[in-house]
């Protein structure tokens, strides 16, 4: 093997080392929220319900969130899976209606303001978690 | 005769070295990030110097028992489920004779956790955990894989060796964080549907269709004794032709364009010559045994393989999903 080849070789065994290094990292489903989302920024939001989005590929609700010190209200558009999805966790279209109170769990958005996705949905009035439990929501 | 009493004294020997060396268990609970039951999941116990793994499987309450495991140091594992947990896997984990080792596991959050964007993985998996029973049967004798299944990914899956330019390409894409993943833009799904959700398999005696809530929603294997054709244009899902080994069904794929990015979670790039060979088992009623083995010359220094088991859910259907309907990916992720 010339000096050449033998470089190349180690060239190509170095980069297939470094994809199997670099393949371990977290899985990406089919949209790449990573490239919408910021997972260092968690968010916590309450607010009330002005939309719901029952569409494909994801699912919206809207929600007006007051500033407890200007009193300015802002209205946050909060992606979540697809309505298939949501509805095997027991989600219906009109699980959420205008005028209801929410907490969302998530993370904030990279390139829009007033822009986040939920990891979980809580009805503020009772306490009550939308569709998460994973045993719970089995029997 | 000598050597006899060699082999006779080695094989005394050895039973009395593994007779002192013990055995433990290891015992805990399994839960989400949210702190819910992990049900009806596996975990792994991989013996460090051997290499051999012990599993044992939750109850629907999330609890789990390594038992009988010999003395030794383990790495402790959990698959990733579906589209909803990552992987687990804790080393050096000491297992001493005679004594049960405490370990709860919290499982981080896969793809952000949010809600809805998996198929309800966890729950679907624990509601039909019990099924058991044979394997159905086509009226010819052949197994039959009729049915709704849930797809899981592999849980221990092998990276791919690419050759220089594939590296390169994918470590474009993973930079831009994967940005530009054809499904992103409500283009279809990769041809090995490796996603783990919903396929619905129809089967006659000669075709074999799969239907998907992913585009293109459908891709079919002939089973009908046709070959590929000469020269076929390129697809996003190939040609399929698929032929019976006893009561393994064999779909060989060509004719796949270049523009899907292969396997969930991976997002490999490839060419043209890919070949897909996939393999399906139906070893009993509940579960779905697929080996796939994808080669491209063009991309890949060796094939790449994927062995995925796929949980019957009888009682789910396939629901509508259009894409294209409200898709505010690119939007959302300042593409122009």
């Amino acid at each position: 093997m010339t000096g050449n080849r033998m470089r190349n070789t180690l060239l190509i065994l170095a980069l297939a080392a470094s994809a199997h290094l670099l393949a371990a990292r977290p899985a990406v489903a089919h949209h790449s929220f990573a490239a919408e989302f910021d997972i260092t920024k968690p968010m916590t939001l309450t607010g009330k319900v002005t939309k719901l989005e029952w569409t494909n590929p994801h699912a919206y609700v809207y929600v007006d969130v007051q500033d407890p010190q200007t009193g300015a209200v802002t209205n946050w558009a909060v992606e979540m899976g697809s309505p298939n999805g949501l509805t095997r966790l027991g989600w219906t279209r009109n699980v959420l209606k205008p005028g209801d109170a929410v907490t969302i769990e998530g993370s904030l958005g990279r390139n829009k303001p007033n822009l986040a996705n939920a990891r979980s949905v809580v009805m503020t009035a009772t306490g009550q978690k939308l569709g998460a439990a994973s045993s719970e929501a089995a029997r | 005769m000598r050597r006899l009493a060699i082999v006779v004294a080695l094989l005394v020997f050895g039973s009395a070295g593994f007779a002192q060396t013990g055995r433990g268990a290891i015992t805990g609970t399994i839960v989400t990030d949210g702190g819910d039951a992990v049900g009806s999941a596996t975990i792994q116990a991989t013996e460090q110097s051997t290499g051999k793994v012990f599993t044992a499987v939750t109850s629907k309450t999330g609890r789990y028992r390594l038992a009988d495991l010999p003395a030794g140091t383990y790495e402790i594992s959990v698959p990733q489920l579906g589209l909803r947990t990552s992987r687990y896997a804790k080393p050096n984990v000491v297992v001493e004779a005679a004594k049960t080792l405490s370990l709860d596991i919290a499982l981080m959050p896969n793809n952000f956790g949010i809600i809805g964007d998996d198929a309800g993985f966890l729950q679907i998996l624990n509601k039909y955990a019990d099924i058991k029973g044979p394997a159905p049967r086509m009226p010819d004798g052949h197994p039959d894989f009729s049915g709704v299944w849930l797809a899981n990914v592999d849980p221990n899956p092998e990276p791919a060796s690419m050759l220089p330019w594939a590296v390169a390409e994918w470590t474009r894409r993973r930079d831009a964080n994967f940005a530009g993943m054809p499904t992103a833009t409500c283009l279809p799904t990769d041809p090995t549907l490796t996603l783990p959700v919903f396929y619905k398999i129809i089967q006659t005696r000669s075709l074999l269709v799969h239907l998907f809530e992913q585009d293109p929603h459908y891709r079919q294997a002939f089973l009908d004794g046709r070959g590929h054709p000469k020269d076929p244009d390129p697809t996003w899902m190939g040609h399929s032709i698929a032929r019976w080994e006893k009561d393994t069904l064999v779909i060989d794929t060509v004719g796949l364009n270049d523009k899907s990015w292969l396997l969930q979670a991976t997002w490999l790039p490839h060419t043209e010559m890919l070949h897909i060979v996939e393999r399906y088992h139906r070893p009993d009623l509940a579960h779905l045994n697929i080996d796939v083995t994808m080669e491209d010359p063009g991309a890949f220094t060796k094939p790449v393989e994927r062995h995925v088991t796929w949980q019957l859910a009888p009682g789910e259907e396939l629901m509508e999903a259009i894409c294209s309907e409200n898709n505010k990916f690119q939007e959302n992720a300042g593409i122009q």
